[in-house]
Parts: structure tokens; C-alpha cells; sequence
């Protein structure tokens, strides 16, 4: 159907091309028909390329994909939206299943795993091979290539990556006559929490996030899972210290910890509002906060995470993906896309657009963000605090453990009667028989 | 022509039967078959596990108060949107203009979209920034934690689903009221019969077939709830609002075990199943009397 159309249109392009031949002589014949062929778009290969997030975010993805598609004249990316990370998850896995899956997807770096291990993504190390040159896969910050590999092979180029980090209201810290420098530990953090609440504020608001537990249980020097993997960590010395540090803040009212769906946003809100003085946040958020800041009157600075033993944070966000269904010459065009998306110059952009990191060490060495961040220090942040960040967890069963945990540290922390402890060894119970299969 | 004669009816419901097989039976089996499986929807291969998934969902204490939740859900949803639907059909069962209006009103949550009704009360049961808490805070109570906290979140959605299901259901109450033949009250007025006699001794009664239909349907609906849950709660806050449906999502798209959670669909099979044929068994005998 589609073809006859192209045919007849072609048709009516060449009848015209011969009239206006007649019209004005031979000298613009070939330009006409040059034209037409232009209008005839149907040799570019077209793929879809599905995203998470929106806002900002999505802004930045969609003019990267938009300067893609006018780069070059072989390929033609589709980019649609899909909410969260989960529900991207949920209807990548389930368009795979239907033979419907796009070429080229974000995923997000803790699923890495469970996505390689079923068999949905295209090894990328022999495309990675071919274009050495232009990849440059050492350029990428090392700490950010944790997730990429499973087994020892690669299936992802970090694209927009971030680690949590803390945001300061500057101007509420000096009204409360505090060191704007904020807390550089956890003992830190309660004594300003102290002040602020006999100020009628709370230091902190902070959602039960795995993400951010992870950090703490880093900065007291533990793991989430044993080194191979089969077993909890997090019911260990550290992984319990995280949680009754949360407990006794919140429930001598230092910090507000709302539990539940909305808790997040509830998290931004009161430190948009003024209602805390600290929120932990992804590096994603510095160019929206910075806008909020402005707007409402105060001074936004970031900094590392308190530390307990020492510092620590997980790494987030998401790599770009191939699957591995898709015709070759799709794969073709989804690797030029990657390759794209992942440059030093888009990484520059989408930095600078957003706060996610620059993923390549050239773009962190690059005069433009060295200019960029003595103007802005708050980006810089999440930069410096990269020696201190690891990879998630990819195990499997991990996005299963993670909500298991949730709920565990969700209870100790509204239960008065539940221990952090006892908490966190059910929950390991029950994640060491998920995670020994 | 005799052979045309026999086959055209199965010619003439062809499309419909077919539809139905591909839609609504082939995927009932293939999740039954599913059920005894270890399968995580991509892998090429599928391991053969018996009934093992049925004994860990039924040995899981999880599982227990997902489906304790959902029953808390379905009974209070169902008597509330019951019960305050009939109130509102027997105050709103009059011709005139005002109360068409007001039955305009309470039905016009019934047309709007789920999704849209759960992001508005998220807002509305916002407990730091919502409306509900700022008018309790006017009257000098204290805040409720709404969706925020384990011992009422599961209350704050029956509350959405009241408000959302009561409409459609005093409409159907008030098609019921008005089905009575009015000789009826005519011979109860003339015997002088108090008005919570003709309510329960008269109208009761004659509303039953409606009343059983609502119940049921409605049991049905909210064993079935999942938008305002994946919207609002996600679950949550520790597993307060975890319900069948949104359980069987999570298990079989966020955690890849489409094994684990075609049994729990099974569960669900047949939970839904007894509940109709309650149902049809009542229609059939019990509730027409006339």
C-alpha cells in the first residue's frame, strides 16, 4: 500500500519535473528531480527509541534525538516516552515478549542484570570494537562503567547517570545563625537538624529510598548484598546503623520522614518551601532546584552526602541499551543513535540542561564545563563526589529485594515497637531465598 | 438448503465466539497453564514446577494480607457505595429540577477517568500541602496522614472509590425506586402504614433484585481495583494497600515472574468465579418475588 503510494508519488513528481522541463527549458530538470527524490523518504531505516522522565529531561532527550535525526539523512529515531523507570521497564519487557520491542531503550543501571540475563539486550562489546576510535570507551568515567558489564560483558554506555547528593538552603541555614558550610557528618547533620528544629523547621525531609539507603549504608562502610551476591548484607552492622540513624531523627521530630507513594514529592515540596533546610536528591534535579531556589528568594548550595565512616553513594540513573531483536540494520542504526547520545559534546549538553553527570572525562576536562562550573558550583558537586560512588547491585531478584527492604525500613521507622534490626533480618530472611535461587 | 439452514446460526454468532476465544478463553487457559510454571516471559525456556507456585503464594504472609486487604476493600467499598446510594436514591427519587441537578452532579465522577480521579486525590489527601487537611486543620483537628500512613491509607482509597462508584449506583437505585408500582404505596398509605414500615416491609423488598445486582457487581469491581493503587500508593506505604490485582502486576512486571503471578491470577479466577455464580444462582431463585 504504502510502497504503491511512494510509486505514484514519484510518478506525479517525475510528470511534473517533465512539464516544468517544457516549461523552462533542461537547465532545472535535474534539480527538480533532485528534489523529488529528497520528498521520497523511504529508504531511512526507522527506530524506536522509548525514554523515562519527563520535564527537563525529556526536553534534553528530545533535542538530542531531534539533532541526531538532522545529522544525517540514513537514519530516522522515534522517541516515545514511557513514565518511570518501572513502567519503561514494565512495557520494554512486555513489547519484547510481543516482538514488539524498540531498538533502543534507557535503562535503568540496577536492571541491567535481570534485562542481560533474559536474553533482551545485544552484546555491545563487538560494536564497541569496531569503532574504537570514535567510542573511546576509556574516556568514560570508570566509575560509571560498574553497571554496564555483566558477566564481563558490555551491554550499556552510560547516558544520563547521577549520584544522590545533599541540597542546602543556604539562606535558612544562616537565618538559624548556622555554618553555611552544612554537615560534613552525621553527627553534623543531627546537631544543625537540633537547631533548625527549635526554629520550628526539620533539618531534613527524606523519603524511605532505597537509593539513599544504599548511600548510608556505603558511608558506614558496608554492603547491601554479599560479594557473591546469594545473600542479604544489609541486616549487618552497617546496613542497621542506617536505619536507627533515620529512626531517632525522625522520632525526635529532627528530620520528617513521610513513607508512601508521595513521599518523594512530599520530600521536595517541604524543601521548596522552606519547610526543611536538606533534601537528598538525585544530581538530575541541580537545574530544576537552582529555578525553585530563585523563585522562592533563598540560596541553593550542594555538597556530598554526610558521611558516618566515611563518604559514600550509590551511582543511578540510566545506560542506553540495544535489544537484541531487532534486524540488523536496525541495530545499525540503533548503535549510530548510542553513539550519538553518548558523545562528549551531548554529554556536555545534557549536564548542563539538566545536572545529570558528564559520563566522559574529556567533557569533565573540557573548558566549557571547567568555565561552567566556576560559575555554578552546585554542578560541580556530584563531579567531585564520584570517587566516592560504586555500583548498584544488578542481581536478579534485586528490584524484588529492594521492595521487600522498603517495606521493612518503612515499618521500623513507624513501628515504634519494631527494632531496626529485627526489621531488617525478616526482610533478609526472605531476600536470601530470592536471592540463593 | 436444509444444511445452510443448520449452520447459518453458528455463521451468524462465528465472529463473536471467536473473539471471545482469543480475548477472554485462550488467555484464561494460558494463564492456568502459566500457573505451573517458572517462567520469566522472555527465556526460551519454561520449567516445569507443579503446584509449587500455589504453596509458596499460600505459605507467603504477604500474599495473606494482600488478599486481607482486598477483602477490608471490597466489604467496606461495597456496604458504603451501597448503603449511602440507596439513602440518596430514596432522598433524590422526585421529578423536580434541583434534584435532577444534584443527581447530575454526584453521577459525574462516574464518567471521568480513573487516573484522573486518583491525581486529584492525591492532592486532595496531600497531608502537608492538601485541601482535605487544611479544612479538618479550620475546624482544629489535628492532620491526618491520608495515603501517607499504614492505618489509613487503605480507608482514604475506599473513600475514592465511594465517591467515585456512588453515582452510577443511586442512578441504578432510583430506575429501581421507580420500576415499584405505585398501587403499592397507594395500599400502604391506606393502611396507614408508617414510613419505616413501607421502607423496610415494602421497598426493601421490592428493591432486592437491584440491591443483590449492585452488590454484586460492585464485590466484583473492587476485588478487581488496581488504577487508584498503582496511581496512589504503588502499594504501599508497607504493603497497607497491596491488593490482588496490583499484586499479580507487580510479580509479573516489575519482578519478571509471570509464573508466580498467573497463580495468583488463578486465585483470583476463582474468587471472582464463586462470586458469579452467587450471583447468577441468586437471580435466578431468590430475589424476585412477584
Amino acid at each position: 500500500m504504502f510502497k504503491k503510494k511512494v510509486t505514484a508519488f514519484t510518478l506525479a513528481a517525475l510528470m511534473a519535473v517533465s512539464l516544468a522541463g517544457c516549461g523552462s527549458g533542461g537547465g532545472d530538470a535535474a534539480e527538480v528531480e533532485g528534489k523529488a527524490e529528497a520528498a521520497a523518504p523511504a529508504k531511512k531505516v526507522v527506530i524506536k527509541y522509548w525514554y523515562a522522565y519527563g520535564d527537563k529531561i525529556e526536553e534534553a532527550k528530545l533535542h538530542m534525538v531531534k539533532t541526531f535525526n538532522e545529522s544525517q539523512d540514513k537514519y530516522e529515531v522515534v522517541a516515545e516516552h514511557q513514565g518511570k523507570y518501572d513502567d519503561l521497564h514494565a512495557k520494554v519487557q512486555a513489547a519484547f515478549a510481543a516482538g514488539n520491542a524498540p531498538a533502543v531503550t534507557d535503562l535503568e543501571i540496577a536492571s541491567t542484570g535481570v534485562f542481560a540475563n533474559s536474553g533482551m539486550l545485544e552484546e555491545l562489546t563487538p560494536y564497541v570494537e569496531k569503532d574504537k576510535d570514535q567510542v573511546k570507551l576509556d574516556d568514560f568515567i570508570p566509575g560509571l562503567m560498574g553497571n554496564a558489564y555483566v558477566n564481563g560483558k558490555l551491554y550499556g554506555l552510560p547516558f544520563m547517570r547521577s549520584t544522590p547528593i545533599m541540597y542546602k538552603n543556604v539562606t535558612m541555614l544562616k537565618d538559624a545563625g548556622l555554618d553555611p558550610a552544612g554537615p560534613k557528618t552525621w553527627q553534623e547533620l543531627e546537631e544543625y537538624s537540633r537547631v533548625l528544629k527549635a526554629k520550628g523547621k526539620f533539618g531534613m525531609t527524606v523519603p524511605v529510598d532505597i537509593w539513599f539507603y544504599e548511600a548510608l549504608v556505603a558511608q558506614s562502610g558496608g554492603q547491601m548484598l554479599s560479594e557473591d551476591g546469594k545473600k542479604a548484607a544489609f541486616n549487618e552492622a552497617p546496613g542497621v546503623a542506617a536505619v536507627e540513624f533515620w529512626k531517632k531523627l525522625s522520632s525526635e521530630g529532627l528530620i520528617k520522614m513521610p513513607v508512601g507513594d508521595e513521599a518523594g514529592a512530599t520530600a521536595d515540596k517541604d524543601w521548596a518551601n522552606q519547610i526543611s533546610a536538606f533534601k537528598f536528591g538525585s544530581t538530575a534535579g541541580v537545574a530544576e532546584s537552582l529555578e525553585i531556589a530563585q523563585g522562592n528568594g533563598f540560596e541553593l548550595q550542594t555538597a556530598f552526602m554526610p558521611a558516618n565512616k566515611d563518604y559514600g553513594v550509590p551511582t543511578g540513573g540510566c545506560q542506553l541499551v540495544m535489544t537484541s531483536k531487532s534486524k540488523p540494520e536496525e541495530k545499525e542504526a540503533a548503535w549510530e543513535f548510542i553513539k550519538w547520545m553518548t558523545s562528549k559534546e551531548n554529554t556536555i549538553y545534557q549536564h548542563k540542561h539538566v545536572g545529570y553527570l558528564p559520563t566522559r572525562t574529556s567533557a569533565v576536562e573540557s573548558e566549557e564545563l571547567q568555565e561552567h562550573f566556576k560559575q555554578y558550583p552546585q554542578y560541580k558537586v556530584a563531579v567531585d563526589q564520584l570517587q566516592y560512588a560504586r555500583p548498584r547491585p544488578m542481581e536478579n531478584a534485586y528490584p524484588e529485594v529492594a521492595d521487600i527492604l522498603g517495606d521493612a525500613i518503612e515499618k521500623a521507622i513507624i513501628d515504634p515497637k519494631t527494632t531496626p534490626q529485627d526489621a531488617l533480618n525478616e526482610a533478609a530472611e526472605k531476600a536470601n531465598k530470592l536471592l540463593g535461587k | 438448503m436444509t444444511v445452510w439452514h443448520k449452520l447459518r446460526p453458528y455463521g451468524m454468532v462465528a465472529p463473536a465466539i471467536i473473539i471471545f476465544s482469543l480475548f477472554f478463553i485462550y488467555p484464561i487457559f494460558y494463564m492456568i497453564y502459566l500457573s505451573f510454571y517458572d517462567w520469566n516471559f522472555i527465556s526460551p525456556t519454561k520449567t516445569f514446577v507443579g503446584i509449587q507456585n500455589f504453596v509458596d503464594l499460600l505459605s507467603e504472609p504477604e500474599f495473606m494480607q494482600v488478599l486481607s486487604n482486598t477483602t477490608v476493600y471490597t466489604v467496606l467499598t461495597v456496604t458504603l457505595t451501597t448503603a449511602l446510594s440507596l439513602l440518596l436514591a430514596l432522598w433524590l427519587n422526585r421529578g423536580n429540577f434541583f434534584y435532577g441537578i444534584v443527581q447530575g452532579a454526584i453521577f459525574s465522577p462516574h464518567i471521568i477517568s480513573l487516573v484522573s480521579i486518583s491525581l486529584l486525590w492525591s492532592w486532595l489527601m496531600d497531608p502537608e500541602y492538601g485541601l482535605l487537611n487544611w479544612v479538618i486543620g479550620l475546624f482544629g483537628f489535628g492532620k491526618l496522614q491520608w495515603l501517607s500512613h499504614p492505618s489509613t491509607s487503605l480507608v482514604s482509597l475506599v473513600i475514592v472509590a465511594v465517591w467515585k462508584g456512588i453515582g452510577y449506583n443511586t442512578l441504578v437505585f432510583i430506575a429501581g425506586l421507580q420500576s415499584i408500582p405505585a398501587d403499592i404505596y397507594e395500599a400502604a398509605s391506606l393502611d396507614r402504614s408508617r414510613p419505616w414500615t413501607t421502607f423496610t416491609k415494602l421497598i426493601l423488598p421490592m428493591l432486592s433484585p437491584t440491591i443483590f445486582f449492585l452488590v454484586i457487581i460492585n464485590m466484583i469491581g473492587s476485588f478487581q481495583v488496581f488504577e487508584t493503587i498503582a496511581i496512589m500508593t504503588q502499594g504501599g506505604p508497607v504493603n497497607s494497600t497491596n491488593t490482588l490485582v496490583y499484586y499479580i502486576y507487580e510479580y509479573g512486571f516489575r519482578f519478571f515472574k509471570i509464573g508466580y503471578a498467573s497463580a495468583a491470577g488463578v486465585i483470583l479466577l476463582v474468587i471472582v468465579g464463586i462470586l458469579t455464580i452467587i450471583y447468577f444462582k441468586l437471580l435466578s431463585n431468590r430475589v424476585h418475588y412477584r
